[in-house]
């Protein structure tokens, strides 16, 4: 498979014959290596649930973060090259602090996801640009956020493409967790269904065995607008329900 | 009148004299704008007047831009400051519309218009703004600003030319400060805050003599903007 593209693979900005971009190709499976995150979009809010990498048992769990907060109404969960989703990071906060400066008001969560989608574009070679990256990121974004349409869930990737989601996976376990959220989701879902069947998806993919170090969990919610992750105890509960 | 520099003579330097070099990039072309705001309602007036000096290039002009059908920008002060606030405002706010998939809502229209003012705070456009329109609850509100940014948001504002002898009226009228009598605050429907409108403008084109000609009143309601045109003093 990877033979035939051998003299198309290489520039990030040459199309192959059949109009492929082969780099950006190569990053999206570079998100398949990574740990899993799933995202739930309910009427009451929306829930991030990842799964932590612990590669050691004397690795610091706190300091592995796949789950970050973007501005006080909006929160992300990433898969793939973590230093790449900080880069991402920095500007939807660097964006969302300045739509906020301009126009007093919380930016929504479609315009959040488009202005991470601009950068993510920003790769070449010819490095003309000041900013340009050389590669694309490697990295899959689920941002979540609560605006005045409701709470919305968004997946991006190395593309550039944005697309709304009820339910989506990505990761090393996507396949299965997506068919099991396919399976098991529904538009009258709590925000208390929503966690369960995040974790318990989870908990079917990982191969470790869930615990409260090793998964993170997150919500925003449609009642106070906030962005929260939650606390080891908040977690303990939710795996209690299990 | 514009002026580049007839150099000035100064004291001090070593023949006595130095020639300081003036640049005066500012005109004043008077005008006012005005704005009542109601529970359910907010009006902009303007004078169509173009002054320089004691000459009038122009008897109509415009000096109200219709952001969209629930905010209004009314601007007084110099006319070329104007011209170029109102295009930028309205690039802005066709940019912010593809952004963000959404209306500017009265509330980001106001902050705008402070952040743009403000960039230019050493160079500032030698304007006086009024921002007037509906909030999400269909309630007018009207903001009123200075040259460099600052605003305040209130239910009655008046900026331009003839603020001196129209505001303490309308603070009179609208908001019922330093009333005699200590009564509660009348609430003006659309028509009496029209009538109180014209009242003022045609009182201070009486005796300022850079407001007069055409008073522009936008009426903007939950049905959208209405335009009266109302005749003041040609000379």
């Amino acid at each position: 498979m990877f033979l035939t593209r051998s003299e198309y693979d290489r520039g990030v900005n040459t199309f192959s014959p059949e109009g492929r971009l082969f780099q950006v190709e190569y990053a999206i499976e570079a998100i398949k290596e990574g740990s899993t995150a799933i995202g739930i979009r309910t009427s009451e809010g929306v829930v991030l649930a990842v799964e932590k990498r612990l590669t050691s048992p004397l690795l610091e769990p706190s300091s592995v973060e796949k789950i970050m907060i973007i501005d006080h109404h909006m929160g992300c969960a990433n898969s793939g090259l973590s230093a790449d989703a900080r880069i991402l990071i920095d500007h939807a906060r660097v964006v969302t602090q300045h739509h906020t400066f301009t126009y007093n008001e919380p930016m929504t969560t479609d315009s959040c996801a488009q202005a991470v989608c601009d950068l993510a574009l920003r790769f070449g070679e010819d490095g003309r640009e000041e900013d340009a990256m050389s590669r694309p990121f490697g990295v899959a974004l689920l941002i979540a956020g609560v605006d005045e349409k409701g709470p919305a869930l968004y997946h991006t990737d190395p593309s550039g493409t944005y697309v709304r989601w009820e339910a989506k996976a990505i990761g090393a376990g996507s396949e299965g967790a997506q068919t099991a959220l396919q399976d098991a989701y529904s538009k009258m879902m709590t925000l208390e269904e929503a966690e369960t069947l995040a974790l318990k998806t989870l908990k079917q993919v990982m191969e470790e065995k869930l615990n409260s170090t090793n998964v993170e969990i997150a919500a925003v919610t449609a009642k106070d607008r906030k962005f929260r992750i939650y606390s080891s105890e908040e977690l303990n509960q939710c795996i209690e329900r299990l | 009148m514009m002026d580049f520099g007839t150099p000035v003579l100064e004291p001090g330097s070593a023949n006595g004299t130095k020639q300081v070099p003036q640049f005066n990039p500012y005109q004043d072309n008077g005008g006012t704008v005005a704005s009542i705001a109601g529970d359910d309602y907010v009006i902009v007036a303007a004078d169509t007047r173009f002054t320089l000096g004691y000459s009038i290039p122009t008897r109509k002009i415009s000096r109200v831009l219709k952001i969209n059908d629930k905010v209004m920008l009314g601007t007084a002060g110099m006319q070329a400051d104007t011209c170029a606030l109102h295009k930028v405002i309205s690039t802005r706010m066709r940019m912010y519309e593809h952004d963000n998939n959404k209306r500017m809502t009265f509330n980001a229209v106001s902050q705008m218009l402070s952040t743009v003012l403000y960039y230019k705070r050493f160079f500032p456009y030698y304007t006086f703004n009024i921002v007037a329109g509906l909030d999400d609850k269909g309630e007018g509100w009207v903001c009123g600003y200075d040259a460099i940014g600052s605003f305040e948001q209130r239910k009655i504002v008046c900026n331009g030319a003839g603020t001196k002898l129209m505001q303490p009226v309308f603070d009179n009228q609208v908001d019922w400060a330093q009333s005699w009598d200590g009564a509660g605050k009348p609430n003006l429907s659309l028509e009496q805050a029209t009538d109180l409108m014209k009242d003022a403008f045609t009182s201070a084109a009486e005796r300022e003599i850079t407001v007069g000609d055409t008073l522009q009143i936008y009426k903007i309601t939950k049905d959208g903007i209405q335009l009266e045109e109302f005749e003041l003093k040609k000379d």
